[in-house]
């Protein structure tokens, strides 16, 4: 374990504070600053539409708050390098949206985010603050009958961040908005998986190492292991191992519209992910599903790590409007329709 | 030593602090093992938040209250909202400026309730708490002065903390990992403990 650290930063204790500062300076026709560590649109919505929050910690860019903007997030509140912020702060940012629409709050299912999220929605509630939680929890690495409280949430909170968002600025409710996001968030399923480990970095030590030729299936988005050795595949056989569970986890079946997306998390580069996509695409186009919606980027990164999410969704009607037809301007999703 | 003051108190806060800060590495390096290797400085940092409401603290609930809510602006992650929640569960049962033995008692009770209110985690499942409930238990359990409660506390947290290396994770990050989580010491459970031993070496 080499406590080196490879990375442009200056002080490791005001990596995340530099990174936001960086990030709002670029986009400030966008998004700008509220305090220190939270992000918000520089055009606020109307106070009549629902506000949809997030929480996380830092080091996963452009997660989270590269996905504020119109059409998305309202609010991302950010905590260190891989650890949420605390409750604090969460409930300044709920404080700051407070609204008789309500307010949604996205999860995802990590100890620290559940913790703060859980606190800070205590106090909120006893300032009358409306806020639903919806908590993300669609890695399948655990297995596909682990119980939902032992499922990580991985980058599929972003498509979630999408369609919630696409909806609460169309002028649903609150009740209507959880509703629509949470038929999304129970129908899609991600698995991770990673040869080359990371450094953490503020302290530059390296997280659970892999030995050179072998990949583990189930990484966790802060490089932690997830338990799937083996021998390092070819392309397509970590492709089909992969797209298999997360298929059979969503029981796909022929005529279902479906997403897929290759979540690249630092190291692996474009070249790889798409000769990933091509067998995963292969295999659902086999199956007789229909991709609808297909992506090859980076959503929610792990530093240097390399490796890749894949994110499978099975859609319905509502989903692909949403994801497809309404306009977003968040800084790392743009869409025109 | 019939009664903790608030003074006593904030020494035993201050050498926590102290101990945790010069082992900040060796927690690091064990959280790296299964998480995500910033455990020592999580740590570190809450107990830096708290020691400094020491300062100002003029009253058991008042203070307790204080080092939780700045424990949890200052310090980011799951440690800072357990540390946050055990000093604000601690706030509710303890009053005034000094404490008799049953109140001690009473107040690191209510700590560990607050927290389980946070976290499903049990003794066995390789965290923290494999540190803590045996200590509060000991505590309890204890019979004798103020001094004598804190080395009870102090030496089944060290204990618990020391099975832990035996465990296989059943919580948390760590638990995906299965097997391979044998052999290394719980990260939590090993600052918890170094914080217990702590508490009893300021006043030995």
């Amino acid at each position: 374990m080499e406590n080196q650290i490879y990375k442009w930063i200056n002080d490791p204790k005001h990596i995340t504070e530099e990174l936001l500062e960086g990030y709002v300076m670029a986009y400030a026709d966008k998004v700008q600053l509220f305090g220190t560590h939270t992000i918000v649109r520089a055009q606020p919505k109307p106070e009549d539409q629902v506000a949809v929050v997030t929480l996380g910690g830092a080091g996963h860019e452009p997660a989270l708050s590269g996905f504020v903007g119109k059409g998305m997030l309202d609010c991302s509140v950010v905590g260190d390098i891989f650890a949420a912020p605390g409750a604090p702060r969460l409930l300044e940012a709920l404080k700051k949206f407070n609204r008789p629409a309500g307010i949604l709050l996205v999860v995802l299912n990590h100890a620290g985010d559940v913790m703060s999220a859980n606190m800070a929605k205590q106090m909120a509630d006893a300032m009358n603050i409306k806020v639903k939680i919806m908590l993300t929890h669609e890695d399948i690495s655990a297995g596909l009958d682990t119980p939902d409280q032992d499922r990580r949430g991985l980058a599929g909170c972003v498509p979630l961040y999408k369609i919630v968002g696409a909806a609460a600025d169309a002028g649903k409710s609150l009740e209507e908005v959880y509703e629509i996001g949470e038929r999304f968030n129970s129908q899609m399923a991600t698995l991770a998986v990673a040869m080359k480990a990371c450094t953490h970095p503020q302290s530059g030590v390296t997280i659970a190492e892999l030995p050179l030729g072998e990949m583990e299936i189930g990484m966790g988005q802060h490089g932690e292991g997830g338990g799937g050795r083996s021998p390092l595949l070819s392309a397509d056989e970590t492709a089909s191992k992969m797209i298999g569970p997360l298929m059979q986890k969503l029981q796909i079946q022929k005529g279902d519209k479906v997403l897929l997306y290759i979540n690249g998390v630092g190291a692996t580069t474009h070249m790889e992910m798409s000769i990933i996509f091509r067998k995963a695409g292969q295999v659902l186009q086999e199956s007789g599903a229909e991709l609808v919606d297909g992506k090859i980027t980076e959503l929610l990164t792990v530093q240097e790590q390399s490796g890749f999410q894949m994110i499978l969704g099975k859609l319905d009607d509502d989903h692909v409007d949403y994801l497809k037809n309404h306009g977003s301007d968040a800084p790392y999703w743009t869409v025109n329709p | 030593m019939d009664v903790l003051t608030l003074e006593v108190f904030k020494q035993m806060i201050n050498r926590a602090y102290t101990e945790v800060q010069a082992q900040e590495t060796h927690f690091s390096a064990l959280d790296a093992i299964a998480g995500d290797g910033d455990h020592g400085t999580a740590i570190t940092e809450a107990l830096a938040a708290v020691n400094d409401s020491a300062r100002e603290g003029t009253e058991f609930n008042q203070m307790l209250t204080q080092m939780a809510m700045n424990a949890m602006t200052r310090s980011c992650g799951s440690t800072s909202t357990l540390i946050g929640g055990f000093f604000l569960g601690m706030g509710t049962a303890a009053k005034g400026v000094q404490l008799n033995v049953p109140q001690v008692k009473a107040m690191f009770r209510a700590g560990l309730a607050s927290m389980q209110q946070n976290t499903q985690a049990k003794p066995g499942d390789k965290t923290l708490m494999d540190a803590l409930v045996p200590a509060v238990t000991a505590m309890e359990a204890a019979e004798g002065d103020i001094k004598a409660l804190f080395k009870a506390g102090a030496e089944a947290a060290a204990n618990g903390a020391a099975a832990t290396v035996e465990m296989q994770a059943a919580f948390g990050r760590a638990r995906n990992l299965g097997e391979r989580s044998i052999g290394h010491a719980d990260p939590g459970a090993s600052s918890w403990a170094c914080m217990f031993g702590a508490f009893y070496n300021a006043i030995n």
